[in-house]
């Protein structure tokens, strides 16, 4: 493998991970909260992806409105899910899990029935490529994923340095004391998961361009997302941000050296190794 | 369930195939496929580890007898428990390294761990690639292969009462019910403290599981005459589940009932995969949030209701 080949690896992957983080966080963030892995998670970046065809594509929306809309369907989605079935569940482990690989066959099986199996495609946005000293990215990624890193940023924002950021990682840190100096958790939990389902509804909306989009396709985001997280520390976003990038650059690398299928292996293998030797994962705590 | 029921359900699947039409016996055989796995999954679920990838033990014992039937021209007769020792194999080392983990952590694992299990054999032509391998052979009885419905429910019979036998039995003994105590890391902690030994009882739970899993799925590929890698995959997975939670947890009958209705159910009705996903996942949703029980909690639920006081 020559140089050249690494960086272009290296430049596609930390673009790839820049995306993934962004259906991660979602996931990591609601697990913080609630302590559940959400599986309708990817059925939120599926549903962000085939807004796009559906907004810009079929009724011609400008592209700031199809955002828009996206952004205040996933917070719907997500305050009405938590209110109608987590909040009802929360404490049964099992049944949380169980419920949400529920909500994600629902809106799964509903959406082979509304859009067909057939491919859907988003005309490029952005079309061009990028080339730096022969490493040449697509110019539409590149923007996607920065956009990605700003709202990376911003969820930092919120949960760092805003009240209801705070509340979040009381609720985190001990939900007893929270709840018992006044914090109200059920509101917190409604707004982490409004907030990771708007995070996982953009992330599906920025790759709309990239990929053929079909109501399958999010089972491939929600499996990078859960290994994402567990190699970072469920509940930990730093860890989920770095892992994101390593994982990107793992499987782009990966795939240019031994093949798409055998970069998917490795990836698993990566997470097994993790949850392994550190089933914390690397930044979590315990 | 009374031994007279046993005997009574017993000798109504024996007589079954001298009256039921093809059909039905088609109905009845991916019943006992499902039937068998769902139970097999219960006497995880039953330690209180969600096993989110069961599918990905069925693919191994189901591969396992196709390769050295197809490849390597060995008897199918062979290839069944060959199908269940390398499932078995396979949760041994995945149980030992696994099991100390939690919750979550046990879930994610297993269900990555059969997402690996499919990407393997989608990965390598000689696994079959992403077609699968076509022309599976049915074993012979007497020098004639068991091609209809009716010879091959009988196999598949015998592996269901046995595998269902052997969980329901194991249920009932020291072992089985010192599993019941290793639910969370502090009662595990307790039982280890009389003696118990936790990680190699849950261990060798799971094996027995796996085992009996892949046994089945032998039988699975041989009765679909092909395998893929889309068969036993995530959905196969989650279909158990929700099986499972459908039937109820709470007792070694009531998997077994969900898994009889929602395949009796999902045979009959669909023919379109996603329909018959849809109707499951929201027959799953009504149960987990308003009969937490399950099916098997039904009649009880009606007494308390309707109640004829006691």
């Amino acid at each position: 493998m020559t140089p050249l080949l690494l960086a272009q690896g290296l430049a596609i992957g930390l673009v790839n991970g820049a995306l993934y983080i962004l259906t991660a966080l979602g996931l990591t963030l609601i697990y913080g909260i609630l302590h559940i892995v959400n599986f309708a998670h990817g059925e939120i970046y599926m549903l962000g992806a085939m807004a796009v065809y559906v907004f810009f594509v079929v009724l011609q929306w400008p592209l700031g409105a199809a955002l828009a809309a996206i952004v205040l369907l996933a917070a719907l989605l997500g305050l009405a899910i938590e209110r109608g079935v987590f909040r009802n569940l929360r404490g049964q482990w099992m049944q949380l899990l169980v419920a949400s690989v529920g909500i994600s066959l629902i809106i799964q099986s509903l959406s082979w029935i509304a859009f067909g199996a057939q491919e859907k495609n988003v005309p490029s946005v952005l079309p061009g490529v990028v080339a730096l000293a022969g490493v040449r990215v697509p110019i539409e990624r590149l923007a996607a994923a920065g956009v990605a890193l700003v709202l990376v940023a911003a969820l930092y924002w919120v949960v760092y340095r805003t009240r209801t950021g705070l509340a979040m990682r009381a609720i985190e840190e001990d939900e007893e004391t929270a709840r018992m100096l006044g914090v109200n958790a059920d509101r917190v939990a409604a707004v982490a998961v409004a907030l990771g389902f708007i995070l996982a509804g953009l992330g599906g909306a920025f790759v709309a361009p990239i990929y053929s989009l079909n109501p399958g396709m999010g089972l491939e985001a929600i499996l990078m997302s859960f290994i994402i997280i567990i190699i970072g520390g469920l509940g930990s976003i730093t860890g989920t941000v770095l892992a994101g990038l390593a994982i990107g650059v793992l499987q782009s690398i990966g795939a240019l050296a031994l093949g798409a299928e055998a970069a998917h292996v490795l990836v698993f293998a990566a997470m097994i190794a993790v949850l392994i030797l550190r089933p914390q994962g690397l930044l979590g705590r315990g | 369930m009374t031994v007279a029921r046993v005997a009574a359900l017993l000798l109504a699947l024996i007589v079954l195939p001298f009256v039921a039409t093809p059909y039905a016996l088609h109905v009845a055989i991916v019943v006992l496929f499902n039937v068998t796995y769902t139970a097999a999954l219960y006497a995880v679920l039953r330690m209180g580890y969600l096993s989110l990838g069961h599918a990905g033990f069925i693919a191994l014992g189901a591969y396992t007898c196709v390769i050295l039937s197809v490849r390597l021209g060995v008897s199918p007769w062979l290839g069944i428990p060959a199908g269940g020792l390398v499932a078995g194999l396979f949760a041994w080392g995945l149980g030992a390294l696994t099991l100390r983990l939690r919750g979550i952590y046990f879930a994610l694992a297993i269900f990555a761990f059969g997402e690996i299990v499919t990407a393997f054999f989608r990965a390598f032509d000689w696994f079959g690639g992403p077609a699968g391998i076509p022309g599976v052979p049915r074993p012979a009885f007497l020098g004639t292969p068991l091609a209809s419905h009716f010879a091959f429910y009988w196999p598949v019979l015998v592996v269901a009462v046995l595998g269902i036998a052997i969980l329901y039995r194991l249920q009932y003994t020291r072992f089985g019910a010192a599993l019941l105590t290793l639910k969370t890391a502090e009662s595990e902690r307790l039982a280890e403290s009389v003696g118990i030994p936790a990680a190699r009882y849950k261990t060798a739970n799971f094996v027995v599981s796996c085992v009996i899993t892949g046994t089945m799925g032998t039988l699975h590929a041989q009765y679909l005459l092909f395998v893929n890698p889309q068969v036993f995959g995530s959905t196969m997975s989650t279909d158990l589940l929700i099986y499972a939670m459908v039937g109820g947890l709470a007792g070694f009958w009531g998997p077994i009932l969900g898994a009889g209705l929602l395949t009796a159910l999902g045979e009959q009705l669909f023919s379109v995969g996603y329909w018959k996903t849809l109707v499951y996942a929201a027959i799953l949703m009504v149960v987990i949030m308003v009969l937490p029980g399950g099916l098997a909690d039904l009649p009880r639920r009606l007494r308390a209701h309707f109640g004829a006081p006691r």
